[in-house]
């Protein structure tokens, strides 16, 4: 049985209750019963010296000692009494057993014949064990009577607990455990509670339960209302063809879609958690993607632009137009959502058309008009540079003889022996025709130039094979230089005087002389 | 014939009242050393408690019997009880055999003869009725 079980606290209360009330009132009863029984002896006592009061007076009042003899052997013959004793001038008498004590009740006797004329004592000793046994009995069976009184009223106070409320109590207890809430479980009202306080309980239980189905069923609803739109918006999230990631404006990646994963795999980034403030670590310019952010931020606005992602293991370039935006949400903390549209295709054919335009198609040098614009921005920067116009000697025949394809062909070989000449930081273009231009930046020894110059013959000058017409066969070059800004200061004076230079090597035809300075002022003259 | 109606009725009045309205004294005999008792000692000598008289001689109560208006209303006036609780209470000293009721005279004469007689004796009587033989020892309260 459950220790703090309802029926056994009950019980247990009842049974000390009663216990306590029981031994109280059977104390408070012998009490009681005592002293009334003590009162009735007192009082028997005095009602037995009015019986023998007459005759006690005649006895004392004679001292005749028969007479009381008489009268104190009539007295010990009551229980209640335990002995009695007259004494008078003259007279002692008293019965055995008889002592003087503070029990003993003592009476004046006087003369039968003169109602102030005191004659003797009647002193008569109450039995206090007959008293007290009198009041243990009658104590004794009160208590039994009590004691079976209390152990029928705790029984049966215990039984209707247990039957009329501990009972049906612990039924909807144990039906209410097992009640899944949210179901259509119901509890049964016990019987004969139909409208007690624990059916008005069940009742109130029920509309409980039911109140809290109808929350469950309203509930489930919204959820699968709640999860259809998450999978809606999961699948326009998740499908969609452009990388989204929400980061945290730490650089925590909250969010991200399969276009972004996609996106690190053809980069060759591994998924980590941050890639820094809105995901600035995609970038191969980290700065001017700050910048942008900052500036577009700080006028509240959205951030966008067209950046170039750092790739890992991959020469390709990956270009995107980025999309950041900043989002409060409701509990004040920033998010950055970003955005990317890969525009990597976009942006290799632009830099094809780019290409096109810039560059020769035959020979792949800069043509005349990006040689131009470098010039331009060399000149604006104020750089010095010295240029080489350098025109083909013994091409026409070539060209006249073996085609024009194999003119084409000894193009290309010449600007590949020019390539070869230069260094990296030199430029090399077609100018127009067998005429080409280069640019030699921050060189401005003529030592140097004619060094380079050199070098260009040599190069151009070697034997080509025509595997079309089976045979070799070598161009030469005439060169003129002009330098900036020593020489002239303008692009048209720049080119009008390497031009002529080249035109006095020309004249010369000869083998030593294919190179000459527009500051020479003899055209024969060669270093 | 009215006048002697008056008479016989003042007559009787006469003979009837003394006896009651007679102040009652209690003698001896006139030779009896004692002179005056109280009313304890008196009660004492005729309810029985002593024998003798306060000076240690012999005392012998004498009384009329029990019909006797006087001897009723001595006792009425002595203890303020009635004859018959008197005998009453003389019945239950019976049984022990101590106490003697006075002695019974039948009559006036015989009790003035028994008076004159013996010295011990000691009775009582209406005053108008002492003799010259008898002494006054006591007088009843009227």
């Amino acid at each position: 049985m459950n220790k703090s079980g309802l029926v056994l606290r009950l019980a247990i209360v009842i049974i000390f209750t009663a216990a306590a009330v029981g031994l109280i009132s059977t104390q408070l009863f012998y009490s009681i019963n005592y002293k009334n029984n003590l009162a009735d002896g007192y009082q028997s006592i005095e009602q037995l010296h009015k019986t023998v009061s007459a005759t006690a007076s005649i006895a004392t009042y004679l001292e005749d000692s028969e007479l009381a003899n008489e009268v104190i052997n009539g007295l010990t013959s009551n229980d209640i009494i335990n002995g009695a004793a007259i004494n008078t001038s003259k007279l002692n008498i008293s019965s055995k057993g008889y002592t003087d004590n503070e029990n003993v009740v003592s009476f004046r006797l006087f003369s039968p014949f003169e109602q102030d004329r005191e004659v003797g004592r009647l002193s008569i000793m109450p039995n206090l064990t007959h008293i007290r046994d009198q009041a243990d009995a009658i104590s004794f069976d009160n208590a039994v009577a009590l004691t079976i009184e209390v152990t029928i009223i705790s029984i049966i106070t215990i039984l209707v607990a247990f039957f009329v409320i501990t009972r049906p109590i612990l039924g909807i207890g144990k039906s209410l455990h097992n009640t899944v809430p949210g179901t259509d479980q119901r509890i049964k009202t016990p019987e004969n509670h139909q409208q007690s306080e624990l059916g008005v309980l069940v009742n109130d239980i029920n509309k409980l339960l039911e109140k809290t189905e109808e929350q469950f069923f309203n509930e489930r609803s919204l959820r699968n209302e709640v999860e259809v739109l998450e999978n809606r918006f999961r699948m326009l999230f998740e499908n969609a063809t452009n990388p989204i990631a929400l980061v945290e404006s730490s650089g925590n990646i909250l969010l991200y879609n399969q276009s972004f994963r996609e996106l690190l795999t053809k980069l060759g980034l591994p998924l980590k958690k941050s890639y820094g403030p809105y995901l600035q670590d995609l970038f191969a310019d980290k700065k001017l993607l700050a910048l942008t952010v900052k500036s577009a931020f700080s006028n509240e606005e959205v951030a966008t632009g067209e950046f170039e992602l750092k790739a890992k293991n991959s020469d390709k370039s990956f270009w995107v137009q980025a999309v950041i935006t900043a989002t409060v949400s409701k509990d004040f903390k920033e998010y950055n959502q970003v955005t990317l549209h890969d525009i990597s295709k976009r942006k290799q054919q632009i830099d094809r058309l780019s290409h096109k335009a810039n560059y020769d198609k035959l020979t792949q040098l800069f043509n005349r008009q990006a040689a131009e614009y470098q010039l331009t921005q060399l000149i604006n920067d104020g750089t010095p540079f010295a240029i080489i116009l350098l025109d083909l000697n013994g091409f026409k025949p070539i060209n006249d003889i073996y085609g024009h394809d194999a003119g084409d062909e000894i193009l290309t070989h010449v600007a590949s022996q020019i390539v070869k000449s230069l260094r990296k930081e030199d430029i090399a273009s077609r100018w127009g025709g067998d005429e080409f231009v280069v640019v030699l930046p921050n060189v401005t020894s003529n030592e140097d130039i004619k060094g380079i110059c050199k070098k260009l013959k040599q190069h151009i000058e070697k034997q080509h094979y025509l595997s079309n017409a089976n045979k070799s066969v070598s161009v030469g070059a005439s060169m003129g230089v002009a330098a900036f800004p020593d020489d002239q200061t303008t692009l048209e004076a720049l080119i009008r005087s390497a031009d002529q230079a080249m035109y006095r090597a020309k004249t010369k035809k000869s083998a030593e002389h294919y190179v000459s300075f527009s500051d020479e002022d003899t055209p024969s003259e060669q270093d | 014939m009215k006048k002697l109606l008056i008479t016989s009725i003042i007559f009787a009045f006469v003979l009837a009242v003394p006896a009651h309205a007679e102040q009652l004294v209690v003698v001896v005999n006139k030779n009896n050393p004692i002179e005056k008792m109280n009313h304890s000692e008196v009660i004492d000598l005729f309810m029985g408690k002593y024998v003798v008289f306060p000076d240690g001689n012999k005392a012998t109560p004498v009384e009329l019997n029990n019909k006797s208006e006087i001897k009723k209303a001595f006792y009425s006036e002595l203890v303020g009880m009635s004859l018959a609780r008197i005998n009453a209470y003389w019945s239950r000293l019976k049984f022990t055999g101590r106490a003697r009721a006075a002695i019974e005279q039948p009559n006036q004469e015989s009790l003035l003869t028994y008076m004159s007689n013996d010295t011990s004796a000691i009775s009582y009587l209406p005053r108008s009725q002492v003799t010259a033989n008898l002494k006054v020892v006591y007088e009843l309260n009227e």
